[in-house]
């Protein structure tokens, strides 16, 4: 389905959908983060990189997954909990983000279906806005398969033509949100359609960074586990964990019991975001530790991302968003790390 | 002014010498503004040095790395390390001398004076710029930075542009060096704690609301923590898990080991975490402003640490890394020092 929305319509839009939460980016400070909506009119669509993906809505830092107390006979109760159901939609997804969650979709699901991830997924209409301008000076979502314009993982695509916005439905999920405010919607002419391929033409010239031979990565890592070559490369390296907790595509997580009483016995278990970047995301009981040091943490964020994931969903686990590269404190590229990898002589 | 050649020329005479194995300093960085720490092994490598106002990092951290890397090499190369310093730098560099983590024999340091003006808030420099993309910064006058654009130089006001921690800077020129390069002048715009006034101004349930709100934003990703060159102990009570258990730990010392904090990131937990860091900092923190910069959430956390810096210099006249023979403030007590505070 493909639709014209007049800006000015736009907030009409996000007011007929009041049964559903709706979240948008924010400003707060300089960050951009995308927040629940209260006042459609201040849902402001120019904005630049939010500081974290729409994964912290669908996937967010911390959640509960059972509740225990001591019941009567010196036994336990627990209480499972499960996450709200609520019809929500996230405007402004960029693209990018959109693919993370399609990427992480695979890694929740198979064999083992995580109902704590797809209870919030399958309630969340993703409406994207597709980049015309990069919304970062480090996107390279080009070199992943990507593109400002992607749809994957996306139930509508909106993008910006200039007093209006050409509005593609690809989902139930996306039909259900235009027939919210279905008489705002006019069918997309010739023109429009026009238009936009001109647009995504300039949109694709306008994204300057690039990967050299993203091909060559995955084959070459393999042959790179016991290189000197981390050592190298994460000489700057300060152990914290921004690129990979900012990563629309890192999904590990850690379960702990959190006691908030030992007599009488009460507490929860929950899940928290974890990070292979910290030391204690992989120390042994026993006080070995596998990945000692940077130089195996940062091979492990890498490999993770452009070979091993590879090798599993034939995708990689990186969709171009930039923000570890803009995020750095010691500006560590993962553009200029991969560049190095793929011209690698051992 | 700091002439880029000679900071060249002294790092090439002692990397020829073999005076030091190798030295961390500034290195224009593949993309973008941003300089990048770099590490420079040979003489042949030194071309890759800059020196110019974007040079914000504190290198001091990376003597943390060094001394953890060479504590795990059985025959270890015994001779320093060069360091490219500025003035604050160079106070976190007589803390760490002071607390006996690294030996002054440890450390060949090269000095960089800021003179008159300091380095950049990258944020604000780029709302300056308007969108312009700025290829070149560089130290011009006394008071300006001179910007090279797609389109053109264009001269910026210092006082414009520097980092928060510069206007209330201590010492715009190391206090500790082998060798210094650029003057040692005094700066005028100096009033060390005029930040903190407006946060002082507010109610204590003003400041309660303040706090909360800030640090409920907090996604733990410790970077203030790993930026710091103070935080470097081996045990944090921030991880789960620690280097302090060995192969030896029991299974008993083990179970016994308090969790000061859970790893959720709440407002009771996220308090937990900053107060800790902030306390043990007190009497330590030198205002590099590493913590707030890194920052990804834009806390500014650098209030608490220059709250316990003037709480420091009020109450026990106490200014952290400006003498390394000096007692620490933590481990020193005066017949004078008040405690009217205790209650």
């Amino acid at each position: 389905m493909e639709k014209v929305l007049d800006k000015k319509s736009f907030p009409q839009w996000v007011t007929k959908l009041s049964s559903y939460k709706v979240y948008a980016p924010v400003q707060e400070d300089e960050a951009w983060n995308y927040e629940v909506i209260t006042n459609p009119e201040k849902v402001n669509l120019d904005f630049p990189n939010t500081v974290l993906s729409p994964k912290k809505i669908i996937f967010p830092q911390r959640e509960v997954y059972l509740e225990f107390s001591s019941s009567d006979e010196d036994g336990l109760e627990l209480k499972e909990v499960l996450p709200e159901e609520e019809p929500s939609v996230i405007f402004g997804v960029r693209p990018c983000d959109a693919r993370a969650l399609a990427l992480t979709d695979k890694v929740f699901s198979g064999d083992f279906e995580d109902i704590y991830y797809w209870k919030r997924r399958n309630q969340v209409a993703l409406v994207g806005l597709a980049c015309s301008v990069p919304p970062s000076p480090n996107c390279f979502c080009l070199s992943v398969d990507g593109s400002p314009f992607s749809t994957e993982g996306l139930d509508i695509l909106m993008s910006d033509l200039d007093s209006k916005y050409f509005v593609e439905v690809f989902s139930k999920k996306g039909e259900q949100l235009i027939n919210a405010a279905k008489t705002l919607f006019k069918p997309a002419t010739e023109k429009d359609k026009k238009e936009l391929e001109k647009n995504r033409t300039e949109a694709k010239k306008r994204i300057s960074r690039q990967i050299q031979n993203i091909k060559k990565i995955p084959p070459v890592l393999k042959g790179m586990f016991d290189s000197p070559f981390w050592d190298e490369e994460s000489m700057s390296c300060l152990r914290c964990g921004i690129c990979t907790y900012l990563c629309p595509t890192c999904h590990c997580f850690d379960i702990n019991d959190e006691v908030l009483s030992s007599s009488p016995l009460k507490g929860r278990r929950i899940r928290t975001w974890d990070n292979c970047q910290f030391p204690d995301f992989t120390m042994h009981s026993s006080g070995h530790n596998p990945r000692p040091d940077k130089a195996s943490r940062l091979r492990q964020r890498i490999m993770h991302k452009f070979q091993y994931f590879v090798d599993r969903y034939k995708n990689y686990q990186c969709t171009g968003c930039g923000r570890c590269i803009s995020r750095c404190p010691v500006g560590i590229d993962i553009i200029e790390v991969l560049d190095k990898v793929s011209s690698y002589e051992g | 002014m700091v002439n880029l050649e000679d900071l060249k020329k002294e790092a090439k005479a002692v990397l020829e010498e073999g005076k030091v194995k190798y030295i961390i300093g500034y290195e224009k960085s593949a993309n973008g503004l941003m300089p990048v720490p770099g590490f420079i092994k040979s003489p042949e490598e030194v071309e890759k040095l800059i020196w110019t106002p974007a040079c914000v990092y504190n290198l001091t951290k990376f003597l943390v790395d060094e001394k953890r890397r060479k504590s795990r090499e059985k025959k270890p190369d015994e001779r320093p390390v060069g360091l490219v310093v500025k003035g604050c730098d160079s106070r976190a560099l007589i803390v760490l001398l002071q607390e006996k983590f690294i030996n002054r024999d440890d450390v060949f340091i090269i000095g960089v004076s800021c003179e008159e003006t300091g380095v950049i808030d990258e944020k604000k420099f780029l709302k300056k710029l308007k969108g312009k993309k700025a290829e070149k910064i560089e130290f011009d006058e006394k008071d300006n930075f001179m910007v090279t654009t797609q389109e053109g130089k264009v001269k910026v006001a210092a006082s414009e542009v520097l980092a928060e921690r510069c206007l209330e800077c201590k010492a715009n020129s190391p206090l500790i060096y082998d060798v210094i390069l650029g003057e040692k002048v005094k700066r005028s715009m100096d009033n060390p704690f005029q930040s903190l006034e407006k946060l002082e101004s507010l109610s204590e349930e003003e400041r309660w609301k303040f706090w909360k709100e800030q640090l409920s934003k907090c996604i733990r990703c410790y970077a203030c923590r790993s930026v710091c060159p103070m935080c470097y102990c081996d045990e944090c009570v921030a991880d789960t898990i620690n280097f302090a258990v060995t192969a030896d730990t029991t299974a008993e010392e083990k179970a016994q080991k308090i969790k000061w904090l859970e790893k959720s990131p709440v407002k009771s937990e996220n308090f937990v975490y900053h107060l800790v860091r902030a306390i043990h900092l007190a009497g330590r923190c030198i205002d590099c402003g590493e913590c707030e910069r890194v920052c990804p959430l834009d806390i500014p956390i650098r209030f608490l640490n220059k709250k316990l810096e003037k709480d420091a210099k009020e109450l026990f006249d106490y200014e952290a890394g400006f003498d390394p023979e000096q007692a620490s403030l933590v481990s020193s007590f005066k017949d004078e020092d008040p405690e009217d505070f205790i209650r």
